[in-house]
């Protein structure tokens, strides 16, 4: 079987004003299915991008991105975004939730682009069990909702479409340090349950939870 | 493409209800201002249309007013006088009426005079029509009460002219400075023409043509002759006469007027007016454009964040951008359906208003325009949401997610 991400001499160069920046700079790895992997690097080490590129909403300069096999390099826009909606989930420091939509509707956003229908609720419930929400907040909207709370509806939003990876930026970088050990558990337990997942953080106890660590180094990869 | 941003778009207006408010607002003076102009202009219009309609069969024949050949010249009739000094000669006459026949043509004189209705009554002025006896009906074919005056004693007035004067069926009307030239009696009364291109009864009398030669001693001296056209088209009927008539090319001996061809000018330029104020009305709209445009880049510049999130979970382009058109679109649809119920009360107040009327506030061309103004507001808010929408949908996710 494929890996589910493969870079294969990766490089990434930002074209400014002063001069092209090198973010990334010949990477190649691979990522199998059911890995739990951690990327750390210092502040403008590459990582980011790296992530991006990982979550396909960008492509490289040089060299070749698979996700499960399939390559990226020349995708269209629109491949690119069916690619991000049946394949990756994403989850953000932030929790980057929707204002407007209440928990139910939040977690069923990628499901309706998927399928073009309405919410499928139950499978949006069924998701906001596994990451272990009180049922009575379904209904709520983000902001009624603790950052923990928050960031656990964006993991169910993550894992509504079943995808191949999930790619978490800084999971816990807004959260206080028991909420954050909280959803590193969940992740430990997606984990056990097969999912593959791809957390980019600056932070050593974040890491501790993952089974292989990814360093970057000026766009390099260290170790 | 998924009604969750049909949702989000409906829920961005509410949440944002003062802005769309004010937005809709705009749209909604524009589609009044545009639907109210089209419904006074169509009304204006159709008034006109049905005040004038009765005459568009006629051809109007008077006297050269350049150099005259053929023509007698002379006075006025009687102590007021006529309005004009040229004339058309029996001759003329009896070549028009061999040149449209089988058509109708009427002689017709005129004269202002002084009048007096009832002793003791102000001195009034007023035109005096003559008209063959046998060709009345031709020319005015109805009366509002009475009967044809068979007697040279007889006289029909004009509905103004009567209540103006309060005068009556048996009514006695004395005519010349002091009653010089005796008294008629009223037979009939013709109903309201309005305006019209052959004689304008309204303010007048109309007397026998036998009255008027013997009073004013002016017989073979004709103001006008109307052709009431029943065979044939008017615009034949004027080229007939002119070829008849006016063989010198020099000096023509004849004016002919096609009703026809004046009503055709006259609704051209009262559809030019329309449209001209209709534009006036169309320049809000613009403004209500513009207002919609600086609403939607707001709203763009509010929700970058949320356009980079939907874009890196598997939004497309056309599907963030339909969120914004949606967006225009209700405030579009809602705004111009709001206007375009308030126009229709504003063209019933501006018709009853300006025009005394409301009757037709309802047609056809009255109603199209609320619904050219209801278009026009839908296809502006739609046209001014497409630019911010498309710009919505091209941000790179990378610089949406990190904008702050």
């Amino acid at each position: 079987m494929a890996p589910v991400i493969q870079f294969k001499d990766v490089v990434k160069i930002y074209p400014l004003k002063s001069g092209d920046v090198t973010a990334i700079d010949h990477i190649s790895f691979e990522v199998e299915r059911g890995e739990f992997i951690s990327i750390m690097g210092p502040s403008g080490s590459g990582k980011s991008t790296l992530l991006t590129m990982m979550g396909c909403l960008d492509t490289p300069t040089g060299g070749d991105i698979f996700i499960s096999g399939i390559g990226v390099r020349d995708m269209s826009d629109t491949e690119l975004t069916n690619l991000r909606r049946d394949r990756i989930g994403f989850i953000f420091q932030y929790f980057n939730l929707f204002p407007l939509l209440n928990v139910t509707e939040n977690v069923s956003f990628p499901q309706m682009l998927k399928s073009q229908s309405q919410v499928d609720e139950k499978k949006a419930i069924e998701k906001l069990r596994a990451v272990r929400l009180e049922e009575r907040l379904y209904s709520h909207t983000p902001l009624e909702l603790s950052g923990g709370q928050q960031q656990r509806v964006a993991v169910a939003r993550a894992l509504i479409n079943d995808p191949d990876i999930l790619l978490c930026d800084e999971p816990t970088g807004n959260l206080d340090s028991k909420t954050g050990a909280s959803i590193m558990e969940l992740m430990s337990e997606l984990h056990r349950k097969g999912a593959t997942i791809i957390v980019v953080t600056h932070d050593p106890n974040v890491a501790e939870y993952t089974k292989r660590t990814i360093r970057i180094v000026d766009g390099r990869i260290a170790a | 493409m998924s009604r969750i941003f049909w949702e989000i778009s409906k829920r961005n207006i509410r949440l944002h209800m003062l802005r769309s408010s004010l937005a809709m607002l705009g749209i909604i003076i524009g589609v009044v201002a545009i639907g109210a102009m089209g419904i006074l202009g169509n009304s204006m219009t159709q008034e006109i249309s049905s005040s004038l309609s009765s005459v568009g069969d006629s051809v109007i024949v008077t006297p050269y007013s350049g150099s005259g050949g053929g023509m007698g010249t002379g006075g006025g009739g009687g102590g007021g006088g006529s309005s004009q000094n040229l004339y058309l000669t029996d001759q003329n006459y009896q070549q028009i009426q061999r040149a449209v026949a089988p058509n109708t043509a009427i002689p017709i004189h005129s004269a202002s005079e002084h009048m007096k209705v009832g002793v003791g009554s102000d001195d009034i002025v007023a035109i005096i029509y003559g008209l063959p006896t046998d060709k009345v009906k031709d020319l005015l074919p109805t009366l509002q009460s009475g009967d044809y005056s068979n007697g040279n004693s007889g006289c029909l007035v004009g509905a103004t002219f009567a209540s103006d004067h309060n005068v009556q069926v048996g009514s006695r009307i004395s005519i010349g400075q002091d009653g010089q030239y005796g008294n008629l009696r009223v037979t009939g009364i013709i109903p309201e023409r309005g305006m019209s291109f052959d004689i304008s009864t309204d303010s007048a009398i109309v007397v026998t043509k036998d009255w008027f030669e013997n009073t004013y001693n002016d017989a073979d001296q004709y103001n006008e002759v109307v052709v009431k056209v029943t065979s044939g088209d008017t615009a034949g009927v004027k080229t007939t006469i002119e070829k008849q008539l006016n063989r010198n090319t020099k000096e023509k001996t004849v004016t002919v007027t096609d009703s026809k061809a004046t009503l055709a000018t006259i609704y051209s330029t009262f559809d030019t007016v329309t449209t001209f104020v209709t534009a006036i009305g169309g320049i809000s709209m613009v403004v209500a454009g513009v207002s919609i445009f600086n609403i939607m880049m707001m709203s763009v510049n509010e929700r970058i964040k949320e356009i980079g999130i939907m874009r890196s979970i598997g939004t497309q382009k056309r599907e963030v951008m339909s969120m914004f058109i949606y967006e225009a679109g209700i405030i579009g649809v809602v705004g111009s359906l709001i206007g375009g119920i308030l126009c229709v009360v504003a063209g019933f107040a501006v018709s009853a208003l300006m025009l005394g009327t409301t009757k037709y506030l309802f047609t056809i061309a009255s109603m199209s325009s609320v619904v050219e103004g209801v278009g026009f507001g839908i296809v502006v808010c739609l046209a001014c949401g497409v630019y911010p929408a498309w710009q919505a949908a091209n941000l790179n996710p990378i610089d949406a997610l990190r904008h702050e």
